[in-house]
């Protein structure tokens, strides 16, 4: 019996095996990317708050409820979730360029002039009572919105009543969902006009801004002075 | 110079594979072993809500993350639960400590944003007891985590 050589084993496979492998493991690998929201809630302050102002009037609040069954009462109407975004579209945008609609908050132009006017009458105060921070954060205010109001192409921007607030209550039944859902509405409006201002004025994309890099800080500063977002939450009911 | 390459056949000799499925290899071991599937294991049930105006977290070093569903394990009740860390919290005051102890060095609770996972069927009562816990310590940046597909 003739002896047989053992057959050596072929390795040349071997790559195509690791390499199947390796993309299977590339392919099932899901980095999971968190994704989110942001909002900040208001600061907890010990002293007691300063009476509201009277001047607020119906026409500057949004009043959103939503309740355990997942209705949503605006304005104190029932009304489907999907006209949410067209309320809130026409609460920031009603009034923005004419007086259009009597129930959703008034602009006013800022100029430069009523800027320095406003800073001048400040820095009156100011000097009265150096110590006072509520002055001094008003001081800031309009020495921002002096600047704002320089590096516009028309030297002036439109701006919603400063008592123009969204109020946002639930009940302990609401679903998280919904709650997600209306905040997701209200971010979406603010994105909205914050997008156009930023293409229009500085000719940047909104979204591509980083908040690393000052200049572009300077522009994200200057676009909350632009369109604000101010939400205030309720406690719920329960 | 002719004399030299007589019969012999010029052209470019082929590459040596024969080291290849070892690379190959080296990569599939570091895939496997870089591939971490989550850190820890959620004692919570989440499905998260969809918000097409999510965006996603950048410095994830920043952020502690809140999980707030259902319990995996039925014998925990079918209310809904907090998970700090690895384990169920007993209440939303738990997370008063817990986010002091997550304070890097150096920082307040205030520098760290806190992201809160929470399943979409969760009633607002227990989201709004953490916040409200978590502003009493200054705690004030939220990111409500959401999926950003729609």
């Amino acid at each position: 019996m003739a002896k047989r050589e053992l057959e050596e084993i072929s390795a040349g496979s071997m790559a195509d095996i690791a390499f199947l492998l390796l993309i299977f493991f590339l392919v099932t690998t899901t980095v999971e990317v968190d994704a989110g929201i942001g909002r900040n809630m208001p600061l907890k302050v010990d002293v007691t708050d300063p009476p509201p102002p009277v001047d607020i009037h119906d026409r500057d609040i949004l009043e959103i409820n939503a309740n355990s069954k997942d209705e949503l009462l605006v304005e104190g109407r029932l009304t489907a979730f999907e006209d949410l975004e067209d309320i809130v579209r026409e609460y920031y945008t009603a009034n923005m360029e004419t007086e259009t609609n009597p129930r959703m908050p008034r602009y006013t132009q800022i100029t430069p002039t009523l800027c320095q006017q406003k800073i001048a009458q400040i820095n009156q105060s100011f000097a009265a009572n150096p110590e006072d921070m509520v002055i001094k954060a008003e001081l800031e205010n309009w020495k921002a919105k002096l600047e704002l109001c320089q590096s516009l192409p028309e030297k002036s921007y439109p701006e919603i009543s400063k008592m123009a607030i969204i109020r946002l209550k639930n009940q302990a039944g609401t679903t998280y969902g919904l709650y997600i859902q209306i905040q997701n509405v209200l971010k979406k409006i603010v994105n909205e006009l914050r997008i156009e201002y930023c293409d229009e004025v500085w000719g940047k994309d909104y979204f591509a801004l980083k908040p690393d890099d000052a200049e572009d800080a300077d522009i994200i500063s200057k676009l909350r002075i632009l369109v604000p977002e101010r939400i205030i939450e309720a406690k719920i009911d329960r | 110079m002719g004399k030299f390459n007589k019969g012999k056949k010029r052209g470019v000799p082929g590459v040596n594979t024969s080291a290849l499925p070892d690379i190959i290899f080296m990569l599939l071991f570091f895939f496997m072993v870089a591939t971490t599937m989550k850190e820890f294991d959620y004692q919570v049930e989440i499905i998260k809500p969809e918000a097409d105006q999510a965006r996603a977290i950048e410095n994830k070093d920043m952020v502690d993350f809140v999980y707030i569903g259902f319990p995996v394990d039925k014998n925990q009740g079918t209310e809904a639960r907090i998970q700090l860390n690895d384990a169920l919290a007993p209440g939303p005051g738990s997370v008063i400590p817990w986010k002091i102890e997550q304070t890097r060095p150096g920082m307040t609770p205030f520098d760290i944003v806190t992201s809160l996972k929470v399943h979409k069927d969760v009633g607002m009562r227990v989201v709004s007891d953490v916040k409200e816990n978590l502003r009493e310590i200054d705690a004030i940046k939220i990111n409500y985590s959401a999926d950003e597909r729609n």
